[in-house]
């Protein structure tokens, strides 16, 4: 028994490991050029007449080279130097909604470590972007291998996920003193359709409906804003850091593309943590 | 339970390499898109890079080329503010690009859209050898391929390597629009 499902576990890793490499990538001179024509189009278009630096050590982007689910590509953000930063850009370059986030922090925020999860459309560099209390822009990338993850379909069931919608979990990661900064996880249950996902049955595209803002606040200090659209993976998870005073209340409130409003306060400490 | 084991590492492995392919469904495929295909079409030709180049080459005003890949649809309800910038799409030089076609079961407005479409690019003439594509182990040419042999096509080819053999080969491309698929 124990060979078997060691047996059955092997495959499924083998399987997943190569399910990205359907369409192979080109790493000609050919692509690069393009992909640095994508960049320079995308810089123009979403910071004009702004200058965007290199990382300089103000942020790192970690995402696994080759993402098991392209509908589900976990990115990492990393700001380590302590620098103050009023915020983050994720970009994905040649998803055709580019900008999948953008997080602008609040007193109560501890930025140097953000995870969440994306949608990837195809092989494709992902940019993070620090913007520094002095407005100046740092940028990281990282080349990531997934295709297919804005038609991938949704969860099975359509309905449930509906009557699930605006669900939320908070969970503390570590322990619990006061005045020092701590990670925490959000979880909220949204199938935040992108629009381009056939429903099997119905043969028609799920309209879309997406999570375009959400707003964390620890005892009425900000501690994040996020605004977002269709990049963002179904059930948003966001890993982030904060620092609580003293015990107090965690506020989020989410919005989504159909003004539909989703709050929830959680205790802190008040969750055991994971 | 060990057999089983064992036979999904087999499995795994030749999907892996590439040697494990598909049998045909019966109908069309309504599986995942980017999934292993098969190495045959009933009542098709399966082209591969070198023959597809050659034969344009040979009757480039007679051949009907087709992309079936997706196209990004811009969701009504995203802002007017956000940046939508699809990639630009790059196909077979001369091809026309016909997003949905190649869809399990699409709506019948598509189906309609299709044959419309390939009536007026062949000329209303089921003789006129048509080629459908899309990307590398990518179901959707091959529904499309099937569509057009079951509209009546008599020279349906299957081009299953997709714009990423063709690219490879360093054979030419153009950027192309979607045509307007309902």
């Amino acid at each position: 028994m124990g060979l078997s499902k060691s047996g059955v576990l092997a495959a499924v890793l083998i399987t997943g490991a190569l399910l990205g490499g359907f369409h192979p990538a080109f790493a000609d001179d050919e692509d690069e050029k393009d992909r640095a024509a994508r960049w320079k189009q995308l810089q123009e278009s979403i910071f004009p007449h702004r200058e965007v630096l290199d990382s300089g050590g103000i942020i790192t982007v970690d995402a696994p080279p080759r993402a098991l689910d392209a509908a589900l590509v976990p990115v990492e953000l990393q700001m380590p130097s302590g620098k103050p930063v009023k915020g983050v850009y994720l970009i994905i370059d040649d998803n055709p909604a580019p900008m999948a986030a953008h997080f602008v922090f609040g007193p109560k925020a501890d930025p140097r470590d953000l995870k969440f999860r994306v949608r990837v459309n195809a092989y494709t560099n992902i940019h993070a972007i620090a913007e520094t209390a002095d407005g100046q822009l740092h940028a990281a990338s990282r080349f990531v291998k997934a295709a297919g993850g804005c038609s991938a379909p949704a969860g099975s069931d359509e309905a449930a996920a509906m009557a699930d919608m605006g669900r939320m979990k908070l969970r503390l990661l570590g322990n619990f003193n006061a005045g020092k900064p701590m990670q925490a996880q959000l979880m909220i249950r949204h199938p935040n359709f992108n629009g381009m996902q056939m429903n099997q049955i119905t043969r028609f595209y799920t309209p879309a409906r997406f999570i375009r803002t959400i707003d964390a606040t620890y005892d009425g200090g900000q501690v994040f804003h996020l605004d977002a659209d269709i990049s963002l993976s179904t059930d948003p998870v966001i890993t982030f850091g904060f620092v609580p005073h003293g015990k107090g209340q965690m506020k989020v409130v989410a919005q989504d593309s159909s003004n539909a409003t989703f709050d929830h306060s959680f205790d802190v400490p008040g969750t055991p943590p994971g | 339970m060990r057999t089983l084991g064992i036979k999904l590492i087999i499995a795994a492995v030749l999907v892996s390499t590439g040697l494990w392919a598909a049998t045909e469904p019966e109908g069309f495929w309504t599986g995942p898109v980017n999934d292993p295909v098969p190495t045959t079409l009933k009542g098709g030709k399966v082209i591969h890079t070198e023959d597809l180049a050659a034969l344009l080459e040979k009757k480039k005003d007679q051949v009907v080329l087709v992309d079936v890949s997706d196209a990004p649809r811009r969701p009504d309800n995203l802002p007017a503010t956000a940046t939508w910038l699809p990639v630009p799409h790059p196909a077979i030089a001369g091809a026309i690009w016909i997003p949905g076609a190649g869809l399990g079961a699409p709506p019948a407005s598509v189906d309609e859209f299709f044959r419309q479409r390939l009536a007026t690019a062949t000329g209303n003439d089921l003789a006129r050898p048509l080629v459908l594509y899309c990307h590398d182990k990518c179901w959707l040419s091959w529904n499309g391929a099937k569509r057009a042999i079951q509209y009546g096509y008599r020279n349906v080819y299957w081009f299953p390597e997709g714009i990423e053999g063709w690219r490879k080969a360093k054979l030419p491309t153009e950027v192309v629009q979607p045509e307007p698929t309902p």
